[in-house]
């Protein structure tokens, strides 16, 4: 089996996923490259997580069980581009319980972003618009007749949608004035006894009925007006385009930098608008489009990976949490330390992305938890590494730097940090598991190896 | 003690709601002590594992908060009941063990070992005691009931995967009435199992649904003097009562009312006031998955309303009644009016 299919493969499930071992990326590859993108794109016809499980032990409105409950389905559930998609909308539809201080809201949109994340962009802006937490977040439930706010019109048009420069101030007023009345009903307060759910009321008593013009049309707009002219717009096609990129191929500029910087593969996101309009708005088909491209297949470990992605790959390559446990709850703090507070974006413009996740300190946090990680031994992923190994011993130190280097998602690494490894390696020879005493050094040298790959700066890249 | 003949079903009212929120977190069983004490288990995030201790009057007895995985620490309690001298036993099933303490907190023991061979758990859930208090432990990843002595010496067992009386699917609960029978929650098969004391299937009752006598995960479950069979239907937001034949009798939706403490609460925070002055307030008294219902010698039934950080109690009114007073069985219903 080639070894450009299997990295083609391990590079798909880094991004479409959360990453994949070895031996999945083997399972997939007799399927074949686009018969697992159609798979990840139409997660409907995989089995999904089984909730049954999932509730009966990890259940309760706090923080961490919910993130810690998000955490389990990135690493269990076969429906890896639900996920990933849920994390993606996360960061373009950033909402912060920081100000809403409602987990359960918090909660429900992430199963929102998980149920319509590939559907189409229309659904998608709807779902968003009549989202509780999206409406505190951006003030739309002060949003009234005669007396507009303007918070969430405008974001929906700068954030979520077209971006920067292609609508007017006079766009984001009438885009306001359509949205009027959209709030939601006054759930019962966390105090004392939990949270109640809040639900989604268009006011007809409270919204701005009369003429608007939008964008160029007129007529008596309502939100689900607004959103059908926004989705028809180039810019959105280009817009929501480049996210994808951003998220899913190669580090682009931040957000605000987009009017400016041009993207860095003008082909590329052509393609995607093409079939975003060929499809009418189908994120399913865009993100089919996206990951069959060869653009993306050229893409390998050209993103820095966030938190998120950096804690979960490690935690699947070591092969723990794969039943429900408590301990997979304390995650929660540790992408936080690195940056990335899941539930709880900085602001509006979500996450800045790319080389601006690394700092001295998120480094040495991203760094220390990998090593902790793969000094277990006894830790299954990294029984299995060292399992496979003995099955060749006895094994050159070049040849083990391959197989690690495998086993650690296909990890492609330059030249300077090779021989690094190389010469780390082959202190003490070749691996030889034929006695008692030279398996355990032998399985000594191999934690030592992956807690060397793992700090490497190309780990840090997806 | 012999059941009655039969039952004059008076009612079933509502009695009081214990705890609030940052009390009684997530509470998963109660326990009833002695004089009115009652033990509330709560299960947070993956380290705040504690018990609230209570009477019935309202009154906060402290707390009994061990977190973590040491010896005499709990991590994830599924299950709690109290002995005659009133010393606390817990399951974990993080931990595959049972815990105990007293009443104060002082650990006492500890048992039990991760595993599949008899006598070995695989995150144990309910436990129950019988007459002779030894313990019963819904076993559930291996599928099984297992009987141990107090001191956690393995006596029997009995029970594999599947749907066939006398198998499980993650049983849940289990509960021993004062005749030695015992009751299984089969959580994943959504019906209740009785068997003797050494396994022998007697009978089931409850099919997946949401109708009256129907399951949608029951999780806790015990039962009363008269044989009376309550089950937590966790994913109904319900509790269950089935007669000793396991019989649907009615169901329990919650009617909840502001604790004490949540009255107090109340009373110093203006602003949560306001928005409860302007949300639809019917939800609040209802159960949100129910994990446990224990009942007490007095006729009390305690649910762990799990979702909203409560226990509802209601409180049994039943008349035993002799066969001069309940006409003997009949096949069909009947209009005749007497």
């Amino acid at each position: 089996m080639g070894d450009e299919r299997l990295a083609d493969l391990a590079h798909l499930m880094r991004r479409a996923g959360f990453g994949a071992s070895k031996e999945e990326i083997e399972e997939y590859a007799k399927l074949g490259y686009d018969a697992v993108v159609d798979m990840l794109v139409e997660p409907e016809s995989v089995p999904d997580i089984d909730v049954d499980i999932l509730e009966r032990y990890y259940f309760g409105e706090l923080f961490k069980i919910r993130v810690g409950e998000w955490f389990y389905r990135m690493l269990n559930s076969r429906r890896q581009l639900q996920e990933k998609m849920a994390l993606f909308w996360h960061h373009v539809f950033a909402t912060g319980l920081a100000k809403n201080e409602h987990m359960l809201s918090a909660a429900n949109q992430i199963a929102t972003f998980r149920r319509v994340g590939l559907s189409n962009l229309d659904e998608i802006l709807n779902e968003l618009s009549r989202d509780p937490a999206m409406i505190f977040w951006l003030d739309n439930n002060e949003n009234r007749k005669g007396e507009p706010n303007e918070n969430y019109g405008r974001e929906l048009l700068e954030l979520f949608s077209m971006g920067v420069g292609n609508y007017t101030e006079q766009d984001i007023k009438m885009a306001s004035r359509a949205f009027t009345g959209w709030t939601f009903t006054q759930p019962i307060p966390l105090y004392p006894h939990g949270y109640y759910p809040a639900h989604f009321i268009k006011r007809e008593d409270d919204h701005d009925s009369g003429d608007k013009t939008f964008l160029g049309s007129s007529g008596n707009f309502d939100g689900e007006d607004i959103i059908s002219i926004i989705i028809q717009q180039p810019a959105t096609a280009v817009f929501i385009s480049r996210h994808l990129y951003n998220f899913f191929v190669a580090d682009e500029p931040q957000v605000p930098a987009w009017p400016i910087d041009p993207p860095q593969d003008p082909e590329a996101i052509r393609t995607l608008v093409a079939s975003y309009f060929a499809s009418g708005g189908e994120m399913r088909e865009v993100m089919r489009t996206l990951f069959k491209s060869d653009f993306f297949k050229q893409a390998r470990f050209a993103k820095v990976k966030s938190p998120t992605e950096l804690v979960m790959g490690v935690l699947k390559l070591v092969g723990t949490y794969r039943s429900l446990d408590p301990d997979l709850m304390k995650y929660a703090d540790v992408t936080a330390l690195m940056g990335q507070e899941l539930l709880n974006p900085p602001t509006v413009e979500g996450w800045h992305t790319g080389r601006e996740w690394i700092d001295g300190g998120t480094m040495n946090e991203r760094v220390n938890f990998a090593v902790d990680e793969v000094s277990d031994p006894s830790k299954p992923g990294i029984r299995e590494t060292v399992d496979r190994i003995e099955a060749d011993a006895p094994v050159s130190p070049d040849g083990m730097v391959d197989r690690c280097l495998e086993l650690a998602g296909r990890l492609e690494v330059g030249e300077d940090t090779r021989a690094a490894l190389r010469a780390h390696a082959e202190v003490g020879g070749d691996f030889d598991f034929a006695s008692d005493e030279g398996r355990e050094r032998a399985e000594e040298r191999v934690v030592s190896l992956m807690r060397l790959i793992v700090s490497t700066t190309e780990y840090q890249f997806a | 003690m012999a059941r009655p003949y039969g039952l004059l079903r008076a009612g079933f009212p509502f009695h009081k709601t214990l705890g609030m929120r940052r009390l009684t977190n997530f509470p998963i069983d109660v326990a009833v002590g002695r004089e009115g004490r009652v033990y509330i288990l709560c299960r947070q995030e993956s380290s705040a594992a504690m018990v609230r201790k209570y009477t019935i009057e309202d009154e906060d007895l402290g707390e009994i908060s061990k977190p973590g995985e040491g010896e005499g620490e709990m991590k994830w309690p599924v299950c709690i009941v109290a002995d005659s001298e009133e010393n606390l036993y817990i399951s974990d099933e993080a931990m595959h063990r049972v815990i105990s303490y007293d009443t104060e907190g002082e650990h006492r023991g500890t048992w039990g070992e991760h595993g599949s061979d008899p006598g070995q758990l695989d995150r144990p859930a309910g436990i129950a005691f019988d007459a002779e208090e030894n313990v019963y432990v819904a076993d559930a990843m291996n599928h099984r009931i297992q009987k141990f002595t107090k001191d956690g010496q393995y006596m029997t067992g009995w029970g594999t995967h599947g749907c066939a009386p006398g198998e499980f699917d993650m049983p849940y609960g289990v509960a021993v009435d004062d005749e030695g029978f015992v009751y299984v929650a089969d959580w994943r098969n959504d019906r209740i199992q009785k068997f003797t004391a050494d396994g022998e299937f007697v009978f089931e009752c409850g099919s997946s649904g949401s109708g009256n006598g129907e399951l949608n995960r029951p999780s806790g479950i015990d039962v009363d003097e008269h044989g009376d069979i309550y089950v937590a239907d966790w994913r109904n937001n319900r509790v269950q009562l089935f007669n000793h034949e396991g019989r649907y009798v009615q169901k329990f939706l919650g009617d909840a009312t502001l604790s004490k403490a949540s009255r107090e609460y109340m009373l110093t925070n203006a602003s949560p006031n306001r928005m409860r002055d302007m949300a639809d307030l019917e939800p609040q008294k209802y159960l949100r998955r129910p994990k446990s219902v224990a009942v007490d010698e007095n006729g009390l039934m305690f649910i762990a309303d799990n979702g909203s950080y409560r226990v509802q109690v209601y409180r049994k009114e039943a008349i035993p009644l002799t066969p001069q007073e309940l006409a003997a069985p009949r096949r069909s219903p009947s209009l005749q009016q007497e």
